[in-house]
């Protein structure tokens, strides 16, 4: 059965704590740059926390958002890249197919979110930390693009497990790393496509919105505004 | 055709068929030998294993997740490869009360402990001067003979053994073993520290509330929370529970959604979710709240009688507050005196609501004074012991309970004084678990001077830091997912909860569980101390002190003792609603009089120093144990984006008139020292107020962390908070200055800080 | 949006490619070389700035693991491997013989037993070929070889003879192809009739894509790479 998977993101409930960031690289071999490269701005976090930073002190508010790969219906990455790397699979995600990639970064140039990033070297890690890799997910090399994948890997296992037991998939049943760490619980995840799915109902929300909605790139993740 | 081959596809196959004939895989002699697995899992499918975070001390509950993966390990001197459980990734435990199957970054992160490149993977002798950092690695049969030789002459002393054991604050058993273990030594001393203790709150609730424990919020039924500077979503008491009850008070209730004002003098993450963000002048939030109460009070909106005891502590409660009028107040705190009496009535007028004191205000002079007036505050709204106020989580007897005052125990000042004097009596050796005072103390208290004094420091730390550095005997501990694991947590649920969890992996290294050396070593010395820890190891001294509660109800139902035991450790632990005694009140000191207002003081004079120091608790690296961490390392800051490295945060308009710029190299004086770091100008901090994160400048934490960034706490004074003794580590005053153009700042958004909101459309 | 074409078909070995060659040009392949060295050192080189180890003894003599872990190629005869997806025989440190034990009866599952849980079929550790092996066939020198292993309380140094190079960013899984009852000679060959296990199939694109194809299940990328 095909799914439509898609996320909601409740900003009033959002802390920016972060939680969701490393839980990323944790579940998703994310290396980390160093000092050097991460000033030139080469570090990789496919979930970012944005701050806005509205009015004067003492007057002074702040507004988080956090930002994984919109998963766009019609995405910007896709149509520009020459190898067919970027594409959009059956599930409806922008997936990133490192084979295929050859590093022009074209994709990176058209997303407007600014959700993907480049490895400009071959990561590396100091031994024993290769240890926590995760076995599910591959390891990039340098040259190719990498981005959110809705944790791609915990939806076939997911996917896998019901079709062992003969069954459907439930909602709820799994989720990415970095809803399933938020300890707000601000984040949702689930099938778009079906109607009684939490992440569906929050979706029609009244406080339900995309961002950079007039671009017209039909973002499956949807914000909820914060009520302040 | 795969990629990149295009064009030099057919050119390089020849050189690729030159070396395959030479290229084999496996080769006899070139391998690794391997050891045999002891491993019972499938490869590839991950098993879920308990387990007990101890990043910080909210004490959650994990859900380890292992598969079978090659670990290069020494197994009896020989280098091998070993087909084992690893740990691949941390979840929240999803049975446990105080996290629900939630965890946060530092949590996430603990992976990277036990695969840490620089834990130290085997016992260590110093044999060069102190500090120099030259071992030789000697055998734990070696080892524990040395521990156990250097203190069998102490064991003997009648009157006092100088034998001082240091370590983090503890909430289990280790605590007890701990004890235990030392009562064998006459006259020995058990110094619990961390930077950002909260033991002035402790007091303060113990006289107020009596009970001497940090409280349980339960945001999730408030619908009004005003909180002074706490960090309770961040890094304060215990982030994961208080998040999870803050996502509930907003959206969490059919038509409710909780309102919440932050109070503080530099936005914390937590105040940065406020929907009124107010700043107060440094140690005036003690003033603040008793001006809320005069307002309640004189405004008939309660009565002075319903804060009960807790108000008895006020001077001058009774009488309505005379001297903290509005605009008394106002005037000592900065917020304007509109501001106070809306506050008030809000708080008032939206039940239940809670104020929520903590980290800085705290950490001042007068930290008892402030922690009081909350309290009574509190009691006057009736928030105390209620639904959506604050509560006391139940404990249980046997557990390391929340401590009750305790008389005579030495902060690392007073063990520093001590030492360097040998008065009341020198001291012989130090054991140091788990805390790191080297680094985490003002150097007006002298700890890094008096180890150099101490004829005997052995260390069970993972690592080397600037506190293991000093010492002659190294023994490592097990990474805590290695580890056999309890922790009783303080707050952050209303059940009794005790965490129990058997390690969720093979130790990697040849290390050995603290807990286990020193009921060997016990052993070794014999006699009493023998006795005192009875024990075959720390697995059996767990179930025997956790088998009494099957008697009680709870999460676990179970039809024998090896039921109990076994489905106790397959949950994470015990909860349930009472092992028979679930609280005890401490009793008021007699002597203690209700408090008069007290004006915080300051370490510099005004004119010199003309701003306020805050050193504050860093989301990635909390007191800077995490700092070893490169996730958290390159976590960036969320109000900064900050990476690698510590930052100046200093007011746009300070900063404008110093003419300083962001990334800036600035240079932060106080009486104490000198530190240089760069200067992020920021539109939500105090004009008069200059903050730094704490965690980054250690001298020795290994590779990631040594010699990165500069510590604050290098440039605190020693001063104390006047009743209590707690380190008053937000009352020193700094200057600054620009030294120049680079301060290497690195920053993941380069973009403007104000990329509004209005890019969200419909 | 085709999958890429691949070389060639998937029945041939790898030998019968090498004629061609050595029609090629060196030069080009010199530069190749060189690219691939840079490659390697630049992927060797420790990327944290101020790591303080060079001038702290305590780090040298604290660390029990030294090394960079990294995706990079090992040595340039496995990054010429990879480029032409040929797969180096391994050298098996036991001649293990697969026919004899599937002579007696027993089944693949019976070793690789992973194959219908997870993802890897796996290989059992010497404590299981000992189980027998103390008493059956004790005399053959093979079975003397395992048995020196064990006594020395090791395990024997098996090579994986089916795997993906790192930049094929293949994730199979077992499992769900014994479910839909895919035989193990499908991809493996008839083991009953081998000895020492070799790469007999040579699992290409191709391969699994004329399979799945012909069963009417995926073939989306993402189905085998993430």
């Amino acid at each position: 059965m095909a799914h439509r998977w898609g996320m909601v993101i409740d900003l009033d409930r959002c802390t920016g704590c972060e939680a969701c960031v490393v839980a990323c690289h944790a579940e998703n071999n994310i290396a980390t740059v160093g000092e050097k490269q991460a000033a030139m701005g080469r570090a990789i976090h496919w979930i970012r926390v944005e701050r806005h930073w509205e009015g004067e002190f003492p007057n002074v508010r702040v507004r988080f958002q956090p930002i994984p790969c919109q998963q766009c219906d019609d995405a910007p990455c896709e149509p520009v890249c020459p190898t067919y790397a970027s594409y959009q699979n059956a599930q409806g995600l922008n997936a990133q197919i490192y084979n295929r990639c050859i590093g022009t970064r074209y994709c990176a140039n058209a997303c407007p979110y600014t959700g993907r990033y480049f490895n400009w070297f071959n990561p590396s890690w100091d031994k024993p930390l290769q240890l926590q890799l995760n076995p599910d997910v591959s390891i990039r090399e340098s040259g190719v693009m990498e981005k959110c994948t809705f944790c791609f890997q915990r939806i076939l296992a997911a996917e896998a497990n019901a079709q062992a037991e003969k069954r459907q998939l439930r909602d709820g049943e799994f989720s990415p790393a970095c809803v399933q760490s938020c300890p707000s619980e601000a984040m949702v995840f689930g099938d778009l496509d079906d109607p009684q799915s939490e992440v569906s109902r929050l979706s029609r929300s009244d406080r339900g919105v995309k961002l950079l909605g007039e671009v017209g790139t039909f973002p499956k993740v949807t914000y909820l505004t914060r009520e302040s | 055709m795969k990629r990149r081959t295009f064009l030099i596809f057919s050119a390089a196959s020849a050189a690729g068929a030159l070396v395959d004939v030479t290229h084999k895989k496996g080769l006899p002699g070139k391998e690794m030998i391997r050891f045999i697995p002891e491993t019972k899992l499938v490869p590839g499918v991950a098993v879920h294993r308990p387990g007990i975070c101890t990043q910080c001390p909210a004490g959650c509950g994990l859900d380890v997740r292992v598969m079978e993966g090659h670990a290069e390990v020494v197994r009896n001197g020989q280098a091998g490869l070993l087909r084992m459980g690893l740990a691949k990734k941390l979840e929240g435990n999803p049975e446990h009360p105080v996290n629900l199957g939630k965890l946060c970054a530092r949590g996430q992160a603990g992976l990277q402990v036990t695969y840490n490149p620089d834990r130290i993977g085997h016992p260590l002798k110093r044999v060069g001067p102190r500090g120099s950092g030259e071992y030789i690695e000697i055998s734990w049969e070696a080892a524990i003979g040395e521990l156990t030789d250097r203190l069998r002459p102490l064991a003997s002393q009648v009157d006092s053994s100088g034998l001082v054991f240091l370590t983090q604050p503890l909430r289990g058993q280790r605590q007890v073993l701990i004890e235990r273990f030392l009562s064998v030594f006459a006259g020995s001393a058990h110094v619990p520290f961390e930077f950002f203790d909260d033991a002035v709150l402790r007091e303060a609730n113990g006289l107020s509330f009596g009970h001497y424990q940090l409280p349980t919020y339960d945001l999730a039924n408030s619908r009004y929370v005003v909180s002074l500077g706490a960090d309770f979503l961040g890094t304060w008491n215990s982030p994961v529970a208080q998040s999870l009850a803050y996502g509930t008070m907003r959206q969490g209730r059919s038509g409710v959604r909780g309102r919440f004002v932050q109070v503080e003098t530099r936005m914390t993450q937590t105040g940065a979710n406020a929907d009124e963000w107010l700043s107060a002048n440094p140690g005036s939030e003690g003033n603040l709240a008793l001006g809320l109460a005069h307002v309640l009070i004189n405004e008939h909106l309660r009565s002075a009688e319903s804060a009960a005891s807790a108000g008895d502590l006020i001077e001058g409660w009774k009488d309505g507050l005379p001297q903290y009028s509005s605009e008394a107040v106002a005037w000592k705190t900065g917020v304007p005196p509109a501001t106070i009496r809306r506050l008030a009535r809000d708080l008032s007028a939206h039940q239940p609501a809670v104020v929520i004191v903590g980290g800085s205000p705290l950490a001042q002079t007068n930290g008892l004074f402030t922690a009081l007036a909350v309290n009574a505050l509190n009691a006057l709204l009736g928030s105390a012991n209620q639904p959506g106020g604050l509560q006391f989580s139940p404990y249980a007897a046997g557990f390391a309970a929340p401590a009750e005052p305790r008389k005579g125990v030495l902060s690392p000042n007073e063990l520093a004084q001590q030492i360097l004097t040998g008065r009341p009596s020198p001291v012989q050796a130090l054991l140091v678990y788990g805390a790191n005072p080297a680094f985490a103390t003002p150097p007006g208290w002298q700890v890094k001077e008096s180890l150099e004094k101490v004829p005997f420091i052995a260390s069970f730390s993972n690592f080397v830091d600037e506190t293991t550095e000093m010492a002659d005997l190294l023994l490592p501990d097990h990474s805590y997912l290695e580890s056999w694991l309890d922790h009783v947590p303080e707050s952050g649920t209303n059940e009794v909860v005790i965490g129990v969890a058997p390690p969720a992996m093979e130790p990697l290294h040849n290390t050995r569980a603290t807990p286990d050396v020193l009921i060997e070593t016990a052993h070794r010395l014999g006699g009493r101390a023998a006795q005192a820890l009875p024990w075959k190891n720390y697995e059996e001294m767990l179930r025997s002190t956790v088998l009494p509660l099957r008697h009680f109800p709870g999460s676990v139902a179970a039809g024998s003792d090896d039921d109990f035991w076994k489905k106790v450790q397959q949950q994470g632990g015990w909860w349930g609603t009472t092992t028979g005694q679930t609280s005890k009140s401490a009793s008021r000191p007699a002597s203690f009089s209700p408090v008069k207002e007290q004006q915080p003081e300051f370490d510099g004079s005004a004119k010199d120093f003309p701003f306020h120091f805050l050193p504050f608790a860093s989301q990635q690296f909390y007191d800077g144990r995490n700092a070893n961490l490169p996730w958290l390392q390159e976590m960036p800051d969320v109000l900064t984006t900050a990476m690698w490295g510590s930052w100046v945060e200093i007011n746009l308009q300070t900063a404008q008139e110093l003419q300083i710029e962001q990334g800036d190299l600035v240079e932060v004086a106080s009486a104490h020292g000198v530190l240089q770091a760069p200067a992020v100008p920021s539109p939500g901090i105090a004009p008069d107020v200059i903050a730094m994160p704490v965690g980054q400048g250690h001298a020795q934490y290994g590779r990631y962390a040594t010699g990165r960034g500069a510590n604050p706490i290098s440039i605190l004074g020693p001063q104390r908070e006047t009743n209590t003794g707690a380190l008053a580590w937000a009352s020193t005053r700094v200057r600054i200055r620009r030294v120049g153009k680079n301060g290497e700042l690195c920053l993941f958004s380069t973009g403007p800080i104000t990329w509004g909101e209005k890019q969200l459309k419909r | 949006m085709d999958a890429p074409k691949p070389r060639q078909s998937s029945g041939s070995s790898p030998a019968a490619r090498r004629p061609l060659r050595f029609l090629l040009l060196l030069p080009l392949a010199c530069g190749v070389l060189g690219a691939l060295w840079i490659a390697r050192a630049e992927a060797g080189r420790g990327h944290f700035s101020s790591a303080p180890s060079a001038n702290s003894p305590v780090t040298r003599q604290v660390n029990s693991s030294s090394g960079v872990f990294s995706p990079a190629h090992p040595s340039v005869g496995e990054a010429l491997d990879d480029f032409f997806d040929t797969y180096p025989t391994p050298v098996q440190p036991i001649a293990f013989n697969h026919s004899i034990h599937l002579a007696k009866g027993m089944k693949c599952t019976a070793c690789h037993s992973g194959v219908t849980r997870g993802p890897d079929a796996g290989i059992p550790s010497i404590t299981f070929c000992m189980a027998c092996h103390q008493v059956i066939a004790t005399t053959n020198p093979q079975i003397k070889k395992l048995a020196a292993y064990a006594a020395k309380g090791q395990d024997v140094p098996w090579q994986r003879v089916y795997w993906f190079y790192p930049s094929a960013h293949v994730r199979f899984w077992h499992a769900p192809h014994i479910r839909a009852g895919v035989d193990c000679s499908v991809c493996h060959g008839d083991m009953s009739r081998e000895t020492v296990a070799v790469r007999q199939k040579g699992l290409t694109m191709q391969f699994c894509l004329s399979c799945h194809r012909a069963k009417g299940v995926s073939v989306d990328c993402t189905t085998c790479h993430y």
